[in-house]
């Protein structure tokens, strides 16, 4: 939908300039640095949101080395897990060796499973990003989609059933869309599966994005591939409504103010088909705020899925998190809470860059 | 608008595509001709070491992949020897010797010798994890003795009359592939957490942690199977949600399952195609009252709440599926005795314990805490809470988390007045029982009334140590009626242990003193 290498046309103004500068070349250098200071910054942001995790798992009441050792474990049982893990030292030190393993990429061990943490999170991180993205990506197509035609079709039936739609979209909460969803197309007609990211008996693919629909695809294994995809649709599309509904609602706003601007009317007068008039000039315009809008949602939906995992039995990152936090189990939480946070920098960087792309006014000096 | 179309109808495509592919009429699972069991729980099972860590999930795993010295078989629970095929104890009850079976084998071919047994109590004692706390008072590593290949001896460092109801949790494992596995001297921890190194019935296949454990029979299994229909292996699927539960068993995608609330178990007890058992169980519910500190450090105000409650209640908010406690201890245990000082609703007694206690109109208010979305508990706070209204008592009610449940149970200042607690015993002796009534549970979930009599406390320790049964009973007797004098627990009821079952499923042998959700695996059999 969007061209790269023509710069957008703003309207009469920016079509009196001759020829443009592309848009690599025009953010090259700016961009660069940008991007420089932005992951500079990460790592600030990194490393206060590990203080405040590890403050705030600490201070919180409970004792997991009592928790870890079971229901009637003796105080000389608790003290074995509790040394084990270096419970027993000052909190400074505690935190200092946290921070020496994150540099080296070592998230700890879980004082409840004793599994590495790293271990986890590379089982479990893939799953929730493929929901994630696979959501995104459906929030996005249907919320620009449904924004468009609603704005376009303004006060006829379409614009009014979309909206009722959107509206409702926004209100649901997402566990019960799921479990009614479930119970109609899983329980009552059999069409989809309750849960879960294959059939019990099949055998996940050779894991090597761990991406099940890439893997499926990659190893050839189209009974796979349809099976992890028939089970991705039900959660997928729970996790994109509000966002979906979020996406179309600022759509259409956004469309309709810039539809009623005077260049419109201009390319109108001169002939452009109203096809192409949507397309380049007035959706490129709208876009803008509804990619803020759905760089937010993404972040917002790496911790949403917990409550769809939970629902659809996902294997993911937030049933994972929930797991371990219920046994006041610190180090999947904090390292859980790290891999999000990170990903919702990433996100937002993306979305900057964005910004830069559709809006040529936008510089990064 | 051309591409966006193009698109949608490719969308709509694949949809349909895979509605139609995923749509499959279910019965059991079938892999290489054998018929595979799928199980849904709602608990992981990250760690099933032996030594490590026990809970129902991880022991319903263990209990498959391993043998141990004695197994529990029936209700009411019956020790039966399986590695073991006789045994001795000394008259004085301080030396224990077991012959073993000849035939046993771990799953890669290795005989399971009495140097593994020694091998394997060795290893959970020195880890001091798990369960040895049931042993590590009274054994010790130069107790153990393995006299030859296929005898071994324990040697109690003191008299216990239990040492025998304990032994069926102290799994059997082998010593060469763990101690291979050892890295930086951990024992083999790291690796044994997600893997098989026992003698049991099935063997490890598919480990997908967060997903799903998948086991297969062990075809030739030195005991042999009882039934040639016997399942060919099992899946334990995680479903998280009860609902999502409930509705993959009436879909067919499971075969058996638990954890479903009361409601639900008499909803899908009425599909003709599942079947639902119900068996008193030996968990105990009661609330815990703190009788060290507040208005129920007065024993005057405990008798009066316990005759406030409305007992039968209960009995309703399992839709029946529970009987009242009658006993500390639960019915059907060793040493059981229906106590004749048992609490009843009876308001008169209660105001006079009330005004015992220098309250006769009331005026103050009470704690209760539960653990946060247990439906049940909850509904019983509000009974609770009504009953002591009628005293001019009021009832904060206070969900919590777990972890800050133990937390504020670990002390005497932030232990609450009220604290619904269940408790599932882990063998059949009455000292497991006793022993929260000790000054030893101090500190633990299930000691949060910090009850405090030494005469009980010495009673339990002498019981404990009491080789001769008859004995022993007499003191638990006296140890029953004394902790229900002293009430420092409103002794609740013992809810059912449920579990559903595709009609296919055959088999199930259902025993108390397994915990909440597990099943014992082996006797199982699919039969259309």
């Amino acid at each position: 939908m969007i061209e790269v290498d023509r710069p957008p046309r703003e309207g009469p103004d920016s079509c009196r300039e001759a020829a443009p500068p592309s848009f690599f070349q025009r953010k090259k250098k700016g961009m660069k640095r940008f991007i420089i200071k932005r992951f500079l910054l990460m790592g600030v942001t990194l490393l206060g949101l590990t203080i405040v995790v590890f403050i705030v798992s600490r201070v919180a009441p409970g004792d997991p080395a009592r928790l870890a050792a079971g229901p009637d474990a003796t105080e000389e049982m608790v003290q074995v897990i509790s040394k084990e893990f270096g419970l027993d030292q000052p909190l400074v030190i505690q935190y200092g060796k946290y921070i020496r393993g994150l540099v080296q990429g070592n998230f700890g061990r879980s004082i409840r499973t004793r599994h590495e943490v790293w271990d986890d999170i590379k089982t479990f991180l893939p799953a929730t990003i493929e929901l994630v993205l696979i959501s995104i990506c459906l929030a996005t197509f249907l919320g620009i989609l449904f924004g468009v035609l609603s704005a376009v079709y303004r006060d006829t039936w379409i614009d009014h059933i979309l909206r009722f739609f959107t509206v409702t979209g926004v209100a649901v909460p997402m566990f019960w869309l799921g479990i009614m969803l479930q119970l109609l197309l899983a329980a009552k007609f059999h069409f989809l599966p309750i849960g879960g990211r294959l059939d019990t008996i099949v055998t996940p693919p050779e894991a090597i994005t761990r991406f099940f629909l890439i893997d499926s695809l990659v190893t050839g294994n189209g009974k796979v591939f349809f099976n992890a995809l028939a089970h991705i649709l039900l959660p997928a599309v729970v996790l994109s409504f509000p966002a979906l509904a979020s996406i179309a609602r600022i759509n259409r706003a956004e469309m309709l103010e810039v539809l009623h601007r005077d260049f419109i009317l201009n390319e109108k007068a001169q002939g452009i088909s109203k096809g192409l008039i949507i397309r380049k000039y007035a959706l490129k315009n709208a876009l803008i705020p509804t990619l803020t809008m759905i760089g937010l949602r993404y972040g917002w939906m790496l911790g949403g899925t917990i409550v769809v995992e939970m629902v659809f039995d996902w294997p993911g990152i937030g049933n994972y998190a929930v797991a371990a936090a219920v046994y006041s189990d610190f180090q999947p939480v904090m390292a859980v809470t790290v891999v999000l946070g990170l990903n919702f920098m990433i996100a937002n960087l993306l979305v900057d860059l964005g910004y830069g792309y559709l809006d040529p006014r936008v510089r990064y000096e | 608008m051309k591409r966006v179309r193009g698109s949608t109808i490719w969308a709509f495509a694949v949809i349909i595509l895979c509605v139609i592919i995923a749509a499959p009429a279910h019965s059991y699972e079938k892999r290489d001709g054998k018929k595979i069991l799928i199980f849904g729980g709602r608990q992981p099972a990250p760690n099933i070491d032996p030594s490590q860590y026990y809970d129902w999930s991880a022991r319903m795993l263990q209990q498959s992949l391993y043998d141990a010295l004695l197994k529990y078989v029936g209700n009411p629970p019956k020790v039966v020897p399986w590695l073991a095929k006789s045994w001795k104890k000394s008259k004085d009850g301080m030396v224990w010797t077991f012959e073993l079976v000849r035939n046993a084998k771990f799953h890669n071919g290795d005989p399971v010798t009495a140097q593994a047994v020694k091998w394997s109590f060795e290893r959970t004692l020195a880890l001091k994890k798990g369960p040895a706390w049931m042993l590590m008072e009274f054994l010790d590593k130069e107790g153990i003795r393995a006299v030859d290949d296929y005898t071994i001896e324990f040697r109690l460092k003191r008299p216990y009359a239990a040492f025998e109801m304990a032994l069926p949790w102290w799994y059997i494992m082998n010593p060469k592939v763990v101690m291979a596995n050892e890295k930086d001297k951990d024992f083999g921890q790291g690796w044994l957490k997600d893997h098989d190194a026992g003698s049991g019935p099935f063997r490890m296949k598919r480990w997908e942690h967060g997903v799903l454990y998948e086991v297969e029979a062990v075809e030739d299994y030195w005991r042999g199977w009882e039934n040639p229909k016997h399942i060919g292996g099992f899946i334990y699927r995680i479903i998280r949600e009860s609902s999502s539960l409930k509705m993959a068993l009436e879909k067919g995608e499971l075969d058996a399952l638990e954890g479903l609330n009361s409601d639900d178990f008499d909803l899908v007890a009425k599909n003709p195609k599942v079947y639902v058992t119900n068996d008193p169980g030996w968990t105990t519910f009661g609330l815990k009252m703190n009788c060290q500190k507040g208005y129920t450090k007065d024993i005057n105000i405990r008798k009066a709440v316990c005759y406030a409650f409305d007992y039968p209640s209960m009995i309703k908010i399992y839709n029946g599926n529970a009987i009242l406690e009658d006993s500390p201890f639960p019915k059907g245990m060793k040493g059981y005795l229906p106590v004749s000082n048992v609490y009843r609703q009876d308001m008169k007694k209660a105001k006079e314990y009330l005004a015992k206690a220098g309250y006769p109109n009331g005026g103050f208010e009470l704690e209760y805490v539960y653990v946060q979305a247990l439906e049940e508990e909850r509904q019983i706070g509000l009974v609770l809470l009504d009953n002591l209204s009628k005293l001019n008592i009021k009832l904060k009610i206070v969900p919590l988390v777990w972890p800050n449940m133990v937390a504020r149970a670990s002390k005497v200042e932030t232990s609450p007045d009220l604290m619904a607690v269940f408790t599932t015993p882990i063998m059949d002796d009455p000292d497991v029982v006793a022993s929260q009534y000790h000054k030893v549970s101090w500190g633990k979930y299930y000691g949060s009334h910090f009850y405090q009599n030494e005469k009980v406390w010495d009673l339990i320790d002498k019981a404990r140590f009491t080789v001769d049964w008859p004995e022993r009973q007499k003191l638990y007797e006296q140890i029953q009626v004394q902790i229900m004098e002293d009430a420092p627990e409103l002794f609740g009821m013992l809810f059912n242990r449920r579990w559903a079952f595709r009609s296919h499923v055959k088999g199930f042998v259902f025993s108390p003193v397994r915990f909440t959700g597990e099943i014992d695996m082996y006797p199982l059999y699919i039969d259309d």
